[in-house]
């Protein structure tokens, strides 16, 4: 019986040595207390209450523990940890570290995030570069001032609908006003026509649109002289020294029709000989007689031409010159 | 008359008995410690000591260790739900679990079963004067049966809250998995998440010390009972109203000191 008893006794503490070992081991475990680890370090402004013992996260995973808090400098903070040697691969030298926290109101945790591939693994006591994010404190003094303004903008709100609601300004009359309402009924039938001519306008100026479009097209094509003459910078150096050119001779004709001016005016005054030809009738009769004279001793000096040539004298040369 | 009344006692009567009783006890653990670390050494007593206060106690601290993970976890749930953190119940159920309640409720339940027994049964033989027989028969009855006994608590204890807790959190669990369907190993990795080694070793060194007081105070209200039967219950009831309040002094010591630790 007594032996029977010791075997219970026995075979009880086992099983509590059991349950302790599990307890130690699962709990090891979860700490990573029997995982080899290498230190690295960061150095924060604030740490935000972040303990010893702490979890390090890298992409979200648990890799290490904060190992060791202490100040550094002036104000600044060492932060020790502990990362596990398989993540080792995975954190490079130029990864961040932050503070942040596991969930809205979790523990304080450390962050590793980044890093490049181009970048060598982290090593042993190496020093990851940090960032200092937002604590809640700052969220809080973003949402306060938040809160303020929308106390605000509720108040300036609450006086406008009370002012409405005293019948005061635009909107109380637009509200209360029937005649007004029905004016703006009428208002709003002309702007339904208005709208309506303006469609037709709008679908005008996609005709428009639409010629202007084909002809910009011709435009564009190649061996049109219009495209020639968009395109073509000598031929406009040519139309340039043309448009020159027709310039001066505008200028020319306009001195010329300047001196045929002058000279019309002449010729109808009656002190020179062209104005006396045309204007004066004695002078018309006079020349008219000289002409007539200049005839008549051109037909009768024709005769004496014809019998000199028959002279005896004459007779020779004449000859000769045939 | 009055005069010789007043030189009876020191301050008066009350405080006379107490520090009387308080310098006994003190003796009473010096011998302790004495005849723990002399020859000879009781083994099979304290093996049968272990096997009545241990072995004899799981049933009733299993069954309790479950209870008290299962209605916990349904009293804390409404409070989590409504932040909508519902998760947090295996971390929040572990560290009330290990920090507190296993040692705690364990002490309490045998501070009740074994202390009681304990004061009860020594009480009984002292007045039958069964120790005073075995004295006489060469048989030290302070070693045979204070020491054993107070070893007994001392070392079954923390392997009992070990139990608790283990019941307690497959109490916690069931109630969790029927409800938020969490899987065992999220289970585990949630409420392992929140407790440190400190938070398991400062329960087992809860439990020892529970331990310890329950033999100490069963052991020396039993060993100095007196006035026959009547003095056999009022050292049973005693016991167990001694330990618990020392129980609870020390767990508020110890919180104290294991909380400045951490």
């Amino acid at each position: 019986m007594k032996n029977k008893r010791t075997v219970i006794v026995g075979i009880f503490i086992f099983i509590g040595l059991i349950i302790f070992a599990i307890t130690i081991l699962t709990l090891g475990g979860q700490k990573k207390t029997f995982v080899k680890s290498f230190p690295i370090h960061a150095i924060f402004n604030d740490v935000n209450g972040l303990l010893d013992g702490g979890n390090v996260w890298f992409s979200g995973v648990k890799v290490g523990t904060v190992k060791k808090i202490a100040f550094h400098g002036d104000s600044d903070v060492e932060v020790t940890m502990n990362i596990d040697l398989n993540a080792e691969s995975h954190i490079h030298k130029d990864a961040k570290a932050k503070i942040g926290s596991d969930g809205l109101i979790g523990n304080k945790i450390v962050i590793i995030y980044g890093g490049t591939l181009a970048s060598p693994q982290v090593k042993k006591n190496d020093f990851l570069a940090v960032e200092n994010g937002l604590s809640t404190d700052d969220m809080m003094a973003t949402l306060q001032a938040n809160n303020k303004n929308l106390m605000e903008i509720t108040t300036d709100f609450k006086n406008i609908s009370r002012k409405i609601d005293s019948g005061k300004g635009i909107l109380a009359t637009l509200l209360n006003d029937p005649a007004l309402s029905s004016k703006i009924q009428v208002s709003a039938t002309d702007l339904q026509a208005t709208l309506a001519n303006l469609k037709t306008v709008s679908e005008s100026s996609k005709e428009v649109l639409g010629n202007l479009q084909a002809f910009s097209g011709k435009m564009n094509t190649k061996g049109n002289s219009i495209n020639d003459l968009a395109t073509d910078t000598l031929m406009y150096q040519k139309i340039k020294l043309t448009i020159n050119q027709l310039n001066v001779a505008s200028g020319s004709l306009n001195k010329l029709t300047e001196n045929l001016q002058m000279a019309s005016e002449k010729f109808n005054q009656k002190n020179n000989t062209v104005g006396l030809l045309l204007n004066d009738a004695s002078t018309a009769k006079s020349m008219e007689a000289t002409l007539k004279n200049l005839e008549s001793g051109s037909k009768k000096l024709d005769q004496d031409l014809e019998a000199l040539q028959h002279n005896i004298f004459f007779r020779g040369f004449f000859k000769k010159k045939k | 008359m009055e005069k010789k009344s007043l030189n009876k006692f020191l301050i008066s009567k009350k405080f006379d008995t107490f520090f009387n009783e308080l310098t006994n006890v003190f003796r009473f653990l010096g011998l302790y410690f004495k005849e723990t670390f002399t020859s000879p050494f009781e083994w099979k007593e304290t093996v049968n000591q272990c096997f009545n206060v241990g072995y004899k106690s799981l049933s009733l601290v299993t069954l309790t260790g479950f209870i008290i993970g299962i209605v916990f976890t349904k009293q804390s749930r409404p409070s989590l739900s409504t932040f909508g953190a519902s998760s947090w119940l295996p971390s929040l159920i572990s560290i009330a679990i290990v920090r507190a309640l296993a040692p705690l409720v364990t002490s309490l339940i045998a501070a009740g079963k074994v202390g009681s027994n304990i004061g009860a049964e020594l009480g009984s033989m002292k007045v039958t004067e069964q120790i005073d027989a075995m004295e006489v028969s060469a048989t030290n009855p302070f070693k045979f049966l204070v020491v054993t006994r107070i070893t007994a608590t001392t070392l079954m204890m923390p392997i009992l809250v070990l139990y608790t807790g283990l019941m307690g959190m497959l109490g916690a669990f069931i109630n969790i998995h029927q409800n938020e369907l969490t899987s065992f190993t999220a289970f585990i990795k949630n409420a392992f998440s929140t407790i440190s080694f400190l938070d398991i070793y400062s329960s087992l060194f809860k439990a020892l010390c529970y331990g310890f007081t329950i033999g100490v105070a069963g052991c020396y209200q039993g060993y100095t009972a007196q006035n026959g039967t009547q003095g056999v219950g009022k050292a049973a009831n005693a016991t167990v109203v001694i330990a618990m309040f020392l129980i609870f002094i020390e767990e508020m010591l110890i919180v104290q000191v294991v909380n400045a630790i951490r």
